[in-house]
């Protein structure tokens, strides 16, 4: 009997020992040592989070760990953002997928608790997004010039999808930039915004470009300028605004661009695991045709050069922001 | 005829019906734990849909959208707790019916009045869309304006017994939902430099407090448990219930498709307005809000009717009216396709076959709904003492599931203590969730139509829809004023004449 309690002794303890070795091999194991945690600062639907979903279902695979996509929305994704950058327990294993409410949050929320740019290690831009400067189909106006030069005697109206929305500031900067005399009229969300400008009731709008593109296709919007650095593919005859050049346009380049961040202690070789693995999901097929569906085109910009793109965003929609009157206080 | 053998083809797959029975369970089950809403199940399922058939991914979809929003009804009508914000007008009078031990019939005219509505709304998809969709674009912000207005006068009836509190629960609501940014200066309003209230108050934790948690203090409060075991479920629904209640449902689920078709109003408002139009024709107005099967009826036709409406103007302008169908915008896309007119020139076939996956869809909504009853109403049999702490926690689950945040579980609780406040004066929650709900639409379809119209207030009186909307509100007030003088006038006859006579 007494054997016998030695014998289960002896095995209880060596189950344990072996129980600790395999989970030390598991810390000493290579990055993720487990679940990815992926934040949406966004509710569900709308391109940030079906990006996310369908970046997290190819990483999955990339990284051979499970991808936990979470949606965390509140205050143009600040909320997310905020709590991102007070780190925690998991922030080695946690992601955001950051969009320009990122850098236009920093500039209309004053009391943020964090440095858009210092608190974050940029892991690599997905996506970039053109907007569209699109006219109801019925709009005297053909080119960008025309609707300045009318702009400029008479009030003009553009849609957003919401106060802080690229779409919006980018109207903003327009309006600035062009001397123009616009009120914006903001709607909750671009599908709500869509039918005001399909019936006339705006005048214009710098909406992104998958929201109206098989409008533009279809003949029922006109598009004067897409805002891109350069022409987009899929719309090659329309203009870019740079191309324009007068009015202090030609540095108007918008876009709504998607990337990753993570916390600034996220350690170095996740990086490069993930800009490794965000490289083969990006080659693969499936990204590809879901870019070309977007209208967009891949991100190319990783690490610093990401991070500096970021903070001339912030820098640039700062001084929008600023002059819009949009500042909180 | 080569277009037939490529719709069936498309249609006739084994995976198809799958989806489609998955989908629905799924919604069903989501529906009825409050807290988990359809809208988390979809997206959810997104991923899932990435490496399936196109027809099948947004029929997968599409079953759990329908599915959760009758889902929501269950535990509205069993626990007071809608699981399902469009579902929180079925409980006004879903649970006073189950407290009657009558659970089966409430759950049961759920299913009906929801299947009912949902054919109806597939069958505005499919003949109608082309049409709806052109007046849906004719719906600007003036037009929206008038509508709310209207809706507003209609819920009058809702505040049955004294008006004054009735407009004190509608104030209330309006206050509370000002929290959060202007939606056009975007300036902080009430949010007293809190970071979760910034995107106002979350509308689930306010409605599981407001209807869920008031119950549960009263039990408490009163210490008695009423019956150890409730009356056995009940009867289902006679058929002379439901052609009493036919009217409601069909006006109601086109009181849905109206509404679904236009974006951005949402299944909620829409059973509540169908609900109060059902109460303010019924002839059993007196009981609406006691335990009127009616009233289950309509709110369930007002949202279920939404559904297959909402899919109008995403289909045909590549429009999503609310959350869950921008997700399926987004699954639209991941497979290559582009909701929008040119859909229907390039895809025919496609929509086609997913036009006869949705009507499908009722049909196992149907079957799907029958099972769910039978062991949900169990519930109905649970002792409360049970009962009552089990759905304290799933309150507390569902407020923080809702954004991950354990802000909202103390709102919860706060819009708890509300609600109890309200349950002991006297004061209605329904027209609370009306004005937090239509209050904002109003202001911002004010102020949009005010920023188009360059402050020119002949833009409110712009075209036949305006009109008409006009004409509504104006004789909705006016036949309010016509009952209420009456009623007057009748009561004080009763009081006078016996005294004339003596």
């Amino acid at each position: 009997m007494k054997k016998l309690l030695n014998v289960l002794c002896a095995a209880t303890c060596g189950g344990a020992v072996a129980l600790t070795l395999s989970v030390s091999t598991a810390q000493a194991q290579e990055w993720p040592s487990d679940d990815v945690r992926l934040v949406v600062p966004y509710a569900p639907g709308g391109t940030t989070d079906v990006l996310s979903r369908r970046v997290a279902d190819l990483l999955k695979e990339e990284l051979d760990a499970n991808i936990v996509v979470e949606n965390r929305p509140g205050a143009g994704s600040t909320v997310a953002t905020g709590r991102l950058a007070r780190g925690g327990r998991d922030a080695d294993h946690t992601i955001l997928m950051a969009s320009p409410g990122h850098a236009i949050g920093a500039a209309i929320y004053p009391n943020l608790t964090y440095d858009p740019v210092e608190d974050f290690v940029f892991i690599q831009n997905m996506l970039n997004i053109p907007n569209v400067m699109v006219v109801p189909a019925d709009s005297p106006y053909d080119t960008p010039l025309e609707f300045i030069e009318a702009a400029q005697d008479q009030n003009m109206s553009f849609s957003s999808s919401g106060v802080g929305s690229s779409i919006h500031m980018s109207g903003e900067l327009f309006k600035t930039m062009t001397g123009s005399d616009m009120t914006h009229v903001p709607f909750a969300g671009s599908g709500a915004a869509l039918p005001a400008l399909l019936g006339g009731d705006v005048d214009v709008s710098f909406e992104n470009m998958p929201t109206v593109f098989s409008h533009i296709q279809s003949g029922d919007l006109k598009a004067l300028a897409v805002t891109s650095e350069e022409r987009s593919q899929y719309l090659p005859d329309v203009p870019t605004l740079k191309e324009i050049g007068e009015h202090g346009l030609d540095d108007f380049v918008t876009t709504a661009w998607f990337g990753l961040i993570a916390h600034e202690s996220f350690p170095e070789e996740a990086v490069t695991t993930m800009q490794e693995a965000l490289q083969a999901v990006m080659e693969r097929e499936e990204f590809t045709s879901f870019v070309e569906q977007l209208g967009g085109e891949k991100g190319t910009r990783a690490g610093d050069e990401f991070k500096a793109f970021i903070a001339s965003e912030v820098e640039r929609w700062d001084a929008v922001a600023e002059q819009a009157g949009l500042r909180q206080e | 005829m080569e277009n037939l053998t490529e719709v069936l083809q498309l249609f006739l797959a084994a995976e198809n019906f799958l989806a489609i029975a998955v989908g629905v369970i799924v919604g069903v089950t989501v529906g009825s734990i409050p807290g988990l809403t359809a809208t988390m199940a979809v997206a959810l399922a997104l991923p899932f849909t990435f490496s399936m058939e196109p027809v099948a991914a947004i029929l997968l979809l599409v079953g759990i959208y329908k599915g959760g929003m009758y889902g929501g009804s269950i535990t509205a009508i069993l626990i007071r707790t809608p699981g399902s914000p469009a579902s929180a007008c079925t409980l006004l009078d879903g649970y006073p019916l189950a407290q009657q031990g009558e659970a089966k019939k409430a759950l049961k005219m759920a299913l009906y009045s929801s299947v009912i509505a949902d054919f109806i709304s597939n069958i505005a998809l499919i003949f109608f869309a082309a049409y709806l969709a052109k007046i849906a674009l004719n719906f600007g912000a003036p037009e929206f304006f008038w509508l709310i207005c209207f809706s507003l006068t209609i819920i009058i009836s809702l505040a049955s017994g004294s008006m004054i509190k009735g407009l004190i629960a509608a104030l209330l609501g309006i206050l509370f939902s000002l929290v959060g940014l202007d939606s056009v200066f975007g300036s902080q309003r009430l949010t007293f430099g809190n970071y979760n209230l910034m995107d106002s108050i979350s509308f689930i934790p306010l409605l599981i407090g407001l209807f869920a948690i008031p119950e549960i203090i009263e039990f408490y409060r009163k210490k008695v448990v009423p019956h150890l075991r409730a009356k056995a479920s009940g009867a289902g629904v006679s058929l002379g219930e439901l052609k009493r209640s036919l009217k409601s449902i069909v006006r109601g689920s086109l009181i849905g498709v109206c509404i679904g078709a236009i974006p951005g109003t949402g299944a909620t408002a829409a059973a509540f307005i169908s609900y109060s139009d059902a109460k303010r024709r019924s002839p059993n107005r007196e009981r609406f809000g006691k335990g009127e099967v009616e009233g289950v009826a309509a709110s369930e036709a007002g949202n279920n009717g939404v559904a297959g409406a909402t899919m109008i103007p995403l289909l045909s302008l590549g429009i999503p009216g609310d959350v869950i169908t921008a997700i399926i915008l987004g699954a639209f896309m991941v497979h290559g396709l582009t909701p929008g007119p040119l859909l229907f020139q390039e895809n025919l076939p496609l929509i086609y076959a997913l036009f006869l996956g949705i009507m499908l869809s009722s049909l196992i909504l149907l079957v799907v709904g029958n099972a769910a009853i039978r062991y949900f109403s169990l519930i109905a049999d649970i002792p409360k003492s049970i009962l009552f702490p089990i759905v304290l926690m799933f309150c507390v689950y569902g407020a923080y599931a809702v954004n991950n945040d354990t802000f909202d579980v103390w709102l919860m609780l706060g819009f708890g203590l509300l609600g109890y406040v309200f349950n002991r004066t006297g004061i209605p929650a329904a027209p609370f969730l009306i004005g937090f709900i239509l209050g904002p639409m109003f202001e911002d379809n004010l102020r949009r139509s005010l920023l188009i119209g360059s402050n020119d207030l002949s833009i409110f009186v712009r075209g036949p829809i305006t009109w008409f909307f006009i004409a509504l509100t104006v004789g909705s007030i006016l036949l309010a004023l016509y009952r209420f003088v009456s009623s007057r006038h009748k009561a004080k006859r009763e009081v006078s004449e016996p005294g004339s006579g003596v």
